[in-house]
């Protein structure tokens, strides 16, 4: 550990040196809104940020201070941060570069799901001749390497015969990958929700989406801790579950569909996107912090599958990854424990939460 | 890139060509045994570091996993793909900017006027870093080969001009009379008697040149490209496998290393062409 | 970039204005900017030009007016020169520190020489993946990476100042009993003064490059390289244009402060 420590002292003494006296809870979100803004959107962490909810949490903790970064190069730049020692919490991060950190020996902790069932679309220019994920073959296409975005392109074009050595990806981050789609610099990009609004806009039609596919090749996301602060502040680890298991529970509940979009446009995108995203699904289905079978069973089918396509050079251990006791604490604290549905290692519901009876409220 | 690392070279003798007079009172195997201590002593601190788990992985993998992805790379053909795709953007951007520099370097050391047109605006727009130049290169030819051979090419071109204009301006006056005297034409002035003069000067041009696209061919596959060995290096960081980005680093360190060696061979052999330069 | 290679010393007095024999004289070196100006213009007013590519003067000035008015522009050039001090700063202190070590030691330079050679053959920008995976891709390392620039040439060049002082000047501090720390003060530092001076004034254009860079490849940050980003990604070319002419405008007065203090330098040591 020698090594880090010292890395770590150069960093923390380079950074601009922070208040000695204060506990900082540094949470990093892995990407940003539509030109860089420093906005999340699609998740609970989106509501958790603009609502202030951690810092609510807070409010009488004298001595601590919550910062927020938003990272435009994503899980892995996210990553890098972690390991520098300069975050405590990742919110949202997905479940490849989360993997991927584990199997490179950072100490985290999975707290909570962040997020499940997300969609992947793939955007190509309005006047293009592709239709298919299989005429992709030979192209050139845009990628968001180590997100979970890659994982979730992998395991689209295993599903259509296809292996990422059949495409000619070049890596680009999400505003870097829109600029190159209308630009003709490259010919498909597989993104998420972002693309919606340029459909609409006809700057790009999208030719495929896993909304409507199999449900297991929806992308994932947890919260996630250091091991090191969640050894050293146990119950400021609790408070910040807390926040967010408030910030899911606005989030899911249906009577808040409309002010939840309306939280998510602050990060530039119009708030139809997300309704088209969002179509015929409820919240819940993508919002819920629960970590049941289903995650953890898409959690080592993912592991498994990083290391079957070389994302991952070795086995990644699941099961005392997972801390869950914050999330139990939090959900019976906040009398929410039947509010979630849960769902076995197949994706069928075991228990039907109160969430799934909340209704959009009449205009 | 451009820049920096030329300036340090220009003009001043290199630190290689510095030590040999200090190392002969060593014998040569002592000099090589004492340089091979720290690299030695760095790679067995690494190895044994590595093996007594007291270096976290994510900071640096053990040696022999580097090693081990060296050897798997060169198997499977895809870091000597990436090696040879780099060579060949470095070759082409190099070639074209150089040549382009030659002559422009050539006429706008001969001709005042002209330098007096155009030295001001080149000398600015030289200073802009090759990098700032990217995102505006990429709207306008997109992020294929093209975007790499026009900032290769651009930042090879530089050092080649400012040079090659300042060899020619500083042939010496009694070969200028010589050529007047013996009545020469332009044109044989020009490649009896000014080119071959200023030859060393070029040859420090190119040199920086060469030294300044391998500098840009690494900071434009990292921006953006699907091969070559700065994409093989952002692969490796977006996946955090660091084996993989040491590889490719002792891939560009071994190459910069023969393209010195290259370099200082063939200065060598220039001097000796040309013993009697009147300096 | 080069333009010390080039500038040497002599050489730098060509961006000042030629000496007034006459005027038209005078105005060559404006004659091909302003030439370039006006087609610009008349080819973006013709609208022969992809209007995405060639915003007109206009625009490019109005952007100018914009960005500086509301402070856009001028704070995120602040921070970019910020960080490049900072950095510029550690890189070289760090460089010339061990240049006078090596310099002065034989040891250390037969033991470190080699692997620093082979330090100085890696192209800058490989560290960047490197240095984002130990120091994270935030302020510290970007500062890092602009030092490691700023490091090598102050490095070499001071390491080869000390190495250029005449054998009779140590033989002579050897006679004359001197401390490690006086030779250091009265001989080595006033001989290699001048190389280390290069050696700064090349890790100051380096460093500037390598702020670009950091900006541009590692996390989003106030500077002059995330309005690069924006620019690119929508197609903001006027940005663009503005944030090059930026760039280049302090890289010409970098080498300005630089070339004038070397040239004071040069004055104090000759006499």
């Amino acid at each position: 550990m020698k090594f880090a420590h010292i890395a770590a002292l150069i960093a923390g003494l380079l950074a601009t040196a922070p208040a000695s006296a204060e506990t900082l809870i540094r949470i990093g979100y892995p990407g940003t809104g539509i030109d860089d803004r420093p906005y999340a959107y699609g998740d609970y962490v989106a509501v958790a940020n603009v609502q202030q909810l951690v810092e609510a949490e807070f409010k009488d903790v004298p001595d601590t201070k919550i910062t927020w970064t938003f990272f435009r190069g994503a899980g892995p730049a996210l990553n890098e941060s972690l390991a520098a020692g300069q975050l405590d919490f990742a919110a949202g991060l997905g479940d490849l570069p989360s993997i991927v950190g584990r199997s490179r020996g950072l100490q985290t902790k999975y707290l909570a799901s962040a997020g499940s069932h997300d969609a992947l679309y793939l955007a190509v220019p309005p006047d293009s001749q592709l239709k298919t994920v299989e005429d992709l073959k030979g192209h050139k296409v845009a990628q968001f390497r180590g997100t979970n975005l890659q994982i979730a392109t992998d395991r689209v074009l295993e599903k259509h015969g296809l292996t990422e050595k059949d495409i000619r990806f070049v890596s680009l981050d999400s505003n870097a990958a829109t600029a190159a789609l209308v630009s003709g610099n490259v010919e498909a990009s597989f993104g998420g929700s972002e693309y919606l609004d340029l459909a609409k806009r006809g700057a790009v039609k999208i030719i495929y989406s896993t909304k409507n596919d199999d449900p297991t090749l929806g992308r994932n996301s947890g919260l996630l801790v250091t091991a090191e602060f969640e050894k050293a502040h146990p119950e400021f680890t609790a408070k910040v579950v807390r926040a967010f298991v408030k910030a899911a529970r606005f989030g899911s509940d249906e009577a808040n569909r409309q002010a939840v979009f309306e939280l998510w446009s602050k990060a530039g995108l119009p708030v139809e996107s997300f309704e088209a995203d969002f179509k015929d699904e409820r919240l819940a289905h993508r919002l819920s912090p629960i970590v049941d079978d289903f995650i953890i069973a898409r959690y080592k089918d993912q592991a498994e599958r990083a290391k079957a396509y070389g994302l991952v050079k070795k086995d990644v251990d699941i099961d005392s990854w997972f801390e869950t006791k914050y999330l139990k604490q939090a959900l019976l604290d906040l009398k929410l424990e039947n509010y979630w549905s849960t769902f076995d290692a197949k994706g069928q519901k075991v228990a039907e939460g109160e969430v799934e009876h909340t209704k959009a409220a009449s205009n | 890139m451009s820049g920096g690392q030329a300036a340090v070279q220009t003009g001043h003798e290199d630190s290689t060509s510095a030590a040999p007079t200090r190392r002969r009172i060593l014998p040569a195997a002592g000099v090589l045994a004492l340089g091979l201590v720290v690299p030695l002593g760095l790679l067995t601190a690494w190895t044994v570091a590595a093996l007594l788990d007291q270096l976290p992985e994510q900071i640096l993998p053990p040696p022999w996993i580097v090693f081990d992805t060296l050897l798997e790379g060169l198997q499977d053909g895809s870091l000597l793909s990436s090696t040879v795709t780099s060579l060949e953007r470095v070759a082409e951007g190099f070639a074209a900017g150089a040549l382009a520099g030659l002559v422009f370097g050539t006429a706008v050391g001969l001709s005042k006027t002209l330098r007096e047109f155009v030295d001001p605006l080149f000398l600015t727009l030289s200073q802009v870093p090759t990098l700032g130049w990217m995102p505006i290169v990429i709207l306008i030819v997109g992020i294929d080969e093209g975007l790499k051979i026009i900032v290769i090419g651009w930042s090879a071109f530089i050092p080649v001009v400012l040079n090659t204009s300042q060899g020619v301006r500083d042939v010496p006056e009694a070969y200028v009379e010589l050529s007047r005297v013996l009545s020469f034409s332009r044109w044989s002035k020009l490649t009896m008697i000014v080119l071959p003069s200023a030859v060393p000067s070029i040859f420090t041009g190119l040199r920086e040149g060469l030294a300044n696209g391998w500098q840009t061919l690494v900071a434009v596959e990292l921006i953006a490209s699907f091969e070559g060995l700065g994409y093989l290096m952002a692969y490796g960081r977006q996946l955090f496998q660091l084996e993989l980005v040491l590889s490719a680093m002792i891939v560009v360190g071994l190459i910069g290393l023969v393209i010195h060696g290259l370099l200082t061979l063939a200065e060598n052999h220039l001097q000796r062409w040309r013993p009697e330069t009147p300096q | 970039m080069s333009l010390i290679a080039i500038a040497g010393r002599e050489r730098l007095s060509h961006i000042a204005p030629p000496p007034l024999r006459f005027i038209g004289r005078h105005l060559r070196p404006l004659a091909v900017p302003i030439a370039l100006l006006v087609i610009w213009e008349l080819l973006a007013r013709a609208g022969a030009a992809d209007p995405r590519f060639l915003p007109s003067l206009e625009e490019v000035v109005a952007r100018g007016v914009a960005e500086f008015s509301r402070g856009g522009l001028g704070f995120n050039l602040l921070a970019s020169l910020e960080r490049d001090l900072i950095g510029f700063v550690c890189g070289s202190v760090a460089g010339i520190a061990l240049g006078l070590a090596i310099g002065f030691s034989r040891l250390i330079e037969r033991l470190l020489g080699p692997v620093l050679l082979v330090h100085r053959q890696i192209a800058l920008f490989a560290w960047v993946p490197l240095i984002s995976m130990w120091f994270g891709g935030g302020e510290a390392g970007k500062i890092v990476f602009i030092a490691l620039a700023a490091f090598q040439p102050t490095l070499i060049n001071t390491w080869q100042g000390v190495s250029g002082i005449p054998r009779s000047y140590r033989e002579l501090a050897d006679v004359l009993t001197f401390s490690w720390f006086d030779f250091a003060r009265i001989i080595a530092l006033p001989g290699a003064l001048p190389q280390i001076f290069t050696g700064l004034h090349a890790a100051l254009i380096y460093a500037w490059t390598a702020t670009v860079g950091a900006e541009l490849l590692l996390n989003i940050a106030p500077g002059i390289g995330g309005r690069m980003n924006e620019g690119q990604h929508l197609f903001h070319m006027d940005l663009l244009l503005l944030c090059v002419l930026l760039l280049g405008g302090v890289g010409v007065v970098f080498n300005v402060i630089a070339g004038s203090l070397e040239r004071r330098l040069l004055r104090w040591r000759i006499p």
